[in-house]
C-alpha cells in the first residue's frame, strides 16, 4: 500500500496535498502510472500556485489510480490502497484519516474522489466545471474532469475551494471571474430535494439505508425531500464512457517514449520503440479506454457513437435543467455498495460504478459527496451544497 | 460486435499490442459496451444539437503574446535519450 508519492514532511492545518494527476515543480507526477513514473513537471499547476500564494504549504503528493479512471486507486502502478480487512480504499482517504494534513485536492475525472469520500466518511466537493483551473494537470477527459477537494468536513473544503477558484488565463476552458467567485460566496440556502430513485434502486441496501438516513436527518432540518424517476440519468453513463475514452485516447496518445515517459529497453525499431514503450507501460483498463475511444472514434462509428454520445449529453443537461427548475439539490448514491473488497473488484467495476458518478461528470454540475451520498446541485451553486451537506455531516 | 480484424486494426492505430487475455477481456468489453449503449438509441436526439462544453465557454481567444516559459534544455531534461540538444530516436531509414 503506498499512500504517498513523494512526501516532504510538511503536516499541520496550513498543508495540503495534491494527488498525483496535478503537476508540482518540485515533486515527480507519475499519473499512477508507469508510463510517468518519476516525471518531473517544469512547472507547477495553477491550483498549486494559488494555494502556495494563500499561504499553504504543499505536503506531499498522494498516490492515484492510473490517469485516475478507476474505482479507488486500485490500478496504480505503485499499488492499490486496502485496510487491514482486506477492503479496498483510497490514499487521499487514507492521508485524511490520520488527520496530519487540511485536505487533499484530487482531480475528478472518472468519480473515483467522490467514491473514496463516500466510502470514507470524507466530504468532497467537484465544483462547478470552469471555476477551478485544470492548467498543470495531466489531461485525460478535458470536457468533464474537475479539480476538487476532500477534506474531513464541508469547512475545510469551503475553504480550500476558496483559495482554489478563479478565472485563469492559462485555462481555455477557465470561467470569468465573476462566475468562478460565484462558488466562493454564500449561495441561497437548499429548501427542496429530490431524490433519483433509479439511481437509488440501483445500490444495495446499505446505500440505500444510508440515502434514507440522510433524508431523515435533512427533513429534521426543514428541507422538503421528494423522489423523483427520471431514468434519462441511467444514459449518463454509457455516454460518458464514450466521452471520456475518445478524449482519453487522444490525450495519451502523446506518451509514446520520445520526448518524455518510459521508453522500453526491447526495440530494433521507431514502431517497437512507440509500441513496446506504450504496450509496457500502460495497464489493461487504460489499454481498454484507449482502443474505446479510438473505435468510437472511427469513421464507421462515429456519427452513431461519439456523436450520439455529444447529444446524449445535452438531453441529460436539459433534463437537469428541468430538475433544477422544480428542485433545488439532487440526492443520488455516490456508488453501489459500502464497502469494496479487492478481491470483488474487477478491471471494469469503474465502468460499472459510473452509473452514479456520470450524471455529474457529463454535465459538469457541482456535487458534494458527503455522509456516504452525493448531493448534486445547478451550476455555482457549490456553495449552497456544501451548507446542505453540513447540516447532517 | 468487436471483430479480430477491427481490434488489431485499432491496436496498431493507437501503438499498443495485446496478450491473448487481453484481447479475450478487451472483446467481452466491448460487446457489453456495445449492449448498453445500444439502449440509448431509445433516446431520440435527431433535433438534439451536440454538446461539446458543459458551460459557455467566453475564454477561447486570448491576446497573442510571446512568452519563453522553458529552455530547451529544461524540455529535455525528462527525454529518454537526448543528443547534443536533440531527441534521439532509432534510425528511421534502414
Amino acid at each position: 500500500m503506498k499512500l504517498y508519492i513523494t512526501e516532504n514532511g510538511a503536516k499541520g492545518a496550513n498543508t495540503v496535498v495534491p494527488d498525483d494527476m496535478i503537476l508540482t515543480k518540485t515533486m515527480p507526477t507519475s499519473a499512477g502510472s508507469k508510463m510517468l513514473e518519476g516525471y518531473q513537471g517544469l512547472f507547477d499547476a495553477e491550483v498549486i500556485t494559488r494555494l502556495t500564494n494563500a499561504g499553504y504549504e504543499i505536503g506531499g503528493k498522494v498516490n492515484v489510480g492510473e490517469f485516475s479512471i478507476d474505482l479507488l486507486g486500485e490500478s496504480s502502478y505503485f499499488g492499490a490502497c486496502t485496510d487491514e480487512n482486506g477492503v479496498l480504499t483510497s490514499a487521499a482517504a487514507e492521508v485524511l484519516k490520520t488527520g496530519d494534513i487540511k485536505a487533499v485536492v484530487a482531480m475528478d475525472v472518472n468519480g473515483m474522489p467522490r467514491r473514496a469520500a463516500a466510502l470514507s466518511g470524507m466530504v468532497y466537493i467537484k465544483p462547478t466545471y470552469g471555476t477551478v483551473s485544470r492548467y498543470g494537470t495531466i489531461p485525460v477527459a478535458c470536457s468533464g474532469e474537475t479539480v476538487g477537494v476532500m477534506a474531513r468536513n464541508t469547512a475545510d473544503c469551503r475553504e480550500i475551494l476558496a483559495a482554489m477558484a478563479g478565472h485563469d488565463d492559462k485555462d481555455g476552458t477557465s470561467l470569468s471571474e465573476e462566475q468562478c467567485a460565484a462558488v466562493k460566496t454564500a449561495g441561497a440556502p437548499i429548501k427542496k430535494v429530490a431524490v433519483l430513485q433509479s439511481l437509488v434502486n440501483a445500490a444495495d441496501a446499505d446505500t440505500q439505508a444510508r440515502i434514507t438516513a440522510v433524508c431523515d436527518a435533512l427533513k429534521a432540518q426543514g428541507v422538503e425531500i421528494c423522489t423523483v424517476d427520471d431514468d434519462v440519468c441511467k444514459a449518463a453513463s454509457p455516454a460518458w464512457n464514450v466521452l471520456l475514452s475518445a478524449e482519453l485516447c487522444n490525450n495519451v496518445s502523446r506518451y509514446d517514449g520520445i520526448k518524455f515517459g518510459y521508453r522500453t529497453p526491447n526495440y530494433t525499431n521507431i514502431d517497437e520503440l512507440y509500441t513496446n514503450s506504450r504496450t509496457e507501460a500502460f495497464g489493461l483498463l487504460l489499454k481498454t479506454a484507449i482502443l474505446y475511444g479510438s473505435d468510437a472514434l472511427s469513421t464507421e462509428n462515429y456519427m452513431n457513437v461519439y456523436d450520439k454520445a455529444l447529444r446524449i449529453r445535452r438531453v441529460i443537461c436539459e433534463a437537469f435543467a428541468a430538475l433544477f427548475a422544480q428542485y433545488d439539490a439532487l440526492l443520488l448514491p455516490a456508488c453501489s455498495k459500502t464497502a469494496y473488497k479487492t478481491e470483488e473488484v474487477g478491471t471494469y467495476t469503474a465502468v460499472e460504478e459510473a452509473l452514479f458518478t456520470a450524471p455529474a461528470s457529463i454535465s459538469g454540475l457541482p456535487v458534494v459527496a458527503a455522509g456516504g451520498v452525493q448531493l448534486m446541485g445547478k451550476a455555482f451553486s457549490d456553495d449552497s451544497l456544501l451548507t446542505l451537506a453540513a447540516l447532517y455531516e | 460486435m468487436m471483430t479480430t480484424e477491427t481490434l488489431q486494426r485499432l491496436e496498431k492505430l493507437n501503438q499498443l499490442c495485446l496478450t491473448d487475455a487481453e484481447k479475450d477481456t478487451i472483446t467481452a468489453f466491448f460487446n457489453q459496451q456495445a449492449d448498453v449503449f445500444l439502449a440509448l438509441n431509445q433516446i431520440n436526439t435527431e433535433n438534439t444539437e451536440r454538446m461539446v462544453h458543459v458551460m459557455p465557454i467566453l475564454t477561447v481567444v486570448r491576446e497573442d503574446r510571446e512568452i519563453k516559459l522553458f529552455t530547451r534544455d529544461e524540455l529535455q531534461e525528462s527525454a529518454p535519450e537526448t543528443y547534443d540538444g536533440y531527441w534521439q530516436v532509432p534510425r528511421l531509414i534502414e
